[in-house]
């Protein structure tokens, strides 16, 4: 089996170079559709639970508004918050079986002298324009079949551009994990195409958390899970492909993530474990959780992506880093929202779409020491059990260097909300290991937060943090503001759109 | 192969001339998107033929027209075949594909198969021919 796939890879530039065609992405496109109703369960749950409305799917296509302001708006605070997320969660009546499945919507809030204005657009996709055509669900995606699916003949065909923003060489992309960037104009939003860096690497699978280094070059990888193989990218701040690499990968997990320090590139491979399945599935249940089985962690060599080596940790399941360096003595940090398993997303973000509450996320945020000359790796708590986090974020100056704050999300095992999610923007200062939290009010589900340095400010100093909310209750969504510096003493301001937008993912901030 | 793609509108091996029962299959593809370069059609007899190992026999390439496209293959024997379809776009004599092997210009296979791991399997693409028959191709893009 395994002989084969290389074989298939290997004989990729003969006439059969058809070999290499879905890497698995196709699995399960026989599969039948399912019996139950999830559109109809969702809102009858929705009339109970009304904080499920941020999983309700977009109700139009494009979104425009001008915000209005409370508090005092920072005057320096200039430039665009690019933010991705599902959004159309049910086709011609399918309501989708995940919440990673729907297709993605790119909003631009726009901050200038006169004020906060808001637009919003489907990311009208290769698929979605075929299903916006048929009038029905046509392909599979990460977590749900169709009825009579279409085939799946490249990753892009099925790519919904819905995870996350990459602003880079003046350009702007809508990220998938396992396909093309999608290109956008980032003044009308509208969806340009599949973006390719070079001839060579079209089509090939681009991660949605690629790091950038603050000379702009860009570092990515890729996974092909049917080729057990994983990507890597070097791009140039321009946009120019410097270099690729291959690596295989047996087994071969999801990984969502990765981090960077200034000489190595560190990916880790959680026990979440690819095969071809045996009966049609979604992409999602090709995958099986081995909580016995380590997670293997691959370290890359920046300047020679042919030298690597595999290290390993306890099983453990990872979807962000917040940021990585490494001393002088080849000893890299990074941190992380560590879970035990995959849990959230292979039954939680299934379940929240037909309107079943999500069970708590429960991570804990670490840290981990990876020696370079020793090989070796280990791993301890940044913070309480208590504190659950997620979505980690630095002053993006200090991208693959030394670093002593993150912005993160975070709720307390101990006084949950009534919506059962992240409900906590905090800072964490590595070095006194001193946590500040402000808490949203349980109406409000906040999403992923950035710090936004103030213009010319020393590094991870003065500045802002930067996110937007759910408000389930006035049915809106605001865009928050707070000083870094203090942090617990709420918004400084809020802009408030006239409408509520879905729950999305993540966002980046281009600085004017 | 440059000389290949140059010369003839149709080239048949004829190896197949000996058999006494000889067919014709007639290959319609329905959907070229532009004029550029070549339609590529292989007939691929046995798996190993399938799988690369063996060299197919029977190769005939059509200068591309935008549309339909139909290839006709007479004497051929009583048996089991597959079809392989590319558009040459570029005219360099073979499929393109990127740097992990995703093609980069339109391939199909006959029953239309896709695969859904790598290629499709030959159980997939198999046909029998016993008698005149149409294969109904659409490209993937």
């Amino acid at each position: 089996m395994k002989l084969n796939r290389r074989k298939f890879l290997s004989a990729s530039s003969s006439a059969l170079a058809l070999a290499a065609l879905p890497y698995g992405l196709g699995a399960g496109m026989h599969a039948s559709a399912k019996t139950e109703d999830w559109s109809v369960m969702f809102q009858t749950a929705l009339r109970e639970k009304p904080w499920l409305s941020g999983y309700q799917s977009v109700a139009s296509e494009q979104f425009n508004a001008d915000a209005t302001i409370t508090g005092k708006w920072p005057a320096a605070l200039l430039g665009t918050l690019y933010r991705n997320g599902p959004a159309q969660h049910e086709v011609g009546g399918f309501r989708y079986h995940h919440w990673f499945d729907g297709d993605g919507m790119m909003h631009a809030y726009h901050l200038s002298p006169n004020g906060v204005q808001h637009q919003a657009k489907i990311i009208e996709t290769r698929k979605y324009q075929a299903e916006k055509r048929s009038g029905r669900a046509m392909y599979p995606t990460l977590g749900s079949v169709p009825p009579n699916p279409a085939a799946v003949t490249s990753p892009d065909v099925m790519n919904v551009a819905n995870i996350s923003v990459l602003p880079h060489h003046g350009k702007l992309m809508a990220l998938w994990e396992a396909g093309s960037p999608w290109e956008i104009d980032p003044e009308t939003l509208d969806a340009k195409g599949a973006y390719s860096f070079s001839d060579n690497t079209r089509g090939v699978p681009f991660s949605a958390h690629p790091r950038i280094e603050p000379d702009g070059t860009l570092w990515n990888f890729g996974y092909l899970s049917g080729a057990n193989l994983l990507v890597l990218w070097h791009i140039d701040a321009k946009g120019k492909v410097i270099k690729m690499g291959k690596i295989m990968s047996d087994p071969i997990s999801m990984p969502h993530d990765f981090v960077v320090t200034e000489k190595h590139i560190v990916i880790m491979m959680p026990p979440f474990n690819y095969s071809h399945p045996e009966r049609p599935s979604a992409f999602l249940d090709s995958h099986d959780w081995h909580g016995d089985q380590a997670s293997r962690i691959l370290v890359v060599d920046k300047s020679d992506f042919s030298n690597y080596r595999w290290l390993e940790l306890p099983s453990q399941w990872i979807f962000h880093y917040g940021n990585a360096w490494e001393d002088q003595n080849g000893v890299i940090y990074f941190d992380a929202a560590r879970a035990k398993d995959p849990g959230i997303m292979t039954h939680g973000f299934r379940d929240i779409m037909k309107g079943i509450g999500l069970t708590e996320h429960v991570t804990q945020h670490y840290q981990y020491r990876l020696d370079t000359k020793k090989w070796t790796i280990s791993e301890q708590p940044l913070m309480s059990a208590e504190i659950h986090s997620e979505f980690p974020v630095i002053d993006p100056r200090v991208s693959t260097k030394r670093y002593r704050r993150l912005v993160m999300m975070t709720s307390k095992h101990n006084n949950m909300p009534l919506h059962g999610q992240l409900n906590e923007v905090s800072r964490f200062d590595l070095d006194s290991g001193k946590l500040v939290s402000y808490r949203y009010p349980d109406t409000q589900i906040p999403e992923e937060h950035l710090f936004v340095p103030k213009p010319n400010s020393a590094l991870e100093t003065t500045g802002w943090i930067v996110g937007t909310a759910h408000d389930w209750h006035r049915q809106l969504t605001i865009l928050n503001v707070f000083d870094v510096e203090a942090l617990d003493a709420g918004p400084i301001a809020t802009a408030k759109l006239p409408y509520a937008m879905p729950l999305g993912l993540h966002g980046k901030f281009v600085q004017h | 192969m440059r000389q290949l793609l140059q010369t003839t509108l149709l080239l048949i091996a004829t190896i197949f001339a000996s058999y006494l029962s000889a067919e014709t299959l007639t290959v319609v593809i329905d959907n070229v998107e532009t004029a550029d370069g070549f339609v590529m059609l292989r007939i691929l007899q046995g798996e190993a033929e399938f799988k690369g190992e063996r060299e197919a026999i029977t190769s005939i390439q059509q200068r591309a027209v935008e549309g339909s496209i139909t290839f006709s293959v007479s004497n051929l024997p009583d048996g089991e075949y597959a079809i392989q379809v590319m558009h040459d776009r570029n005219g360099n004599g073979k499929l393109d594909s990127n740097f992990v092997g995703i093609p980069s210009e339109p391939w199909a296979f006959s029953n239309n198969a896709t695969g859904n791991m790598g290629p499709p399997k030959w159980d997939e693409v198999k046909f029998a021919l016993t008698g005149e028959a149409t294969q109904s191709i659409h490209f993937n893009h």
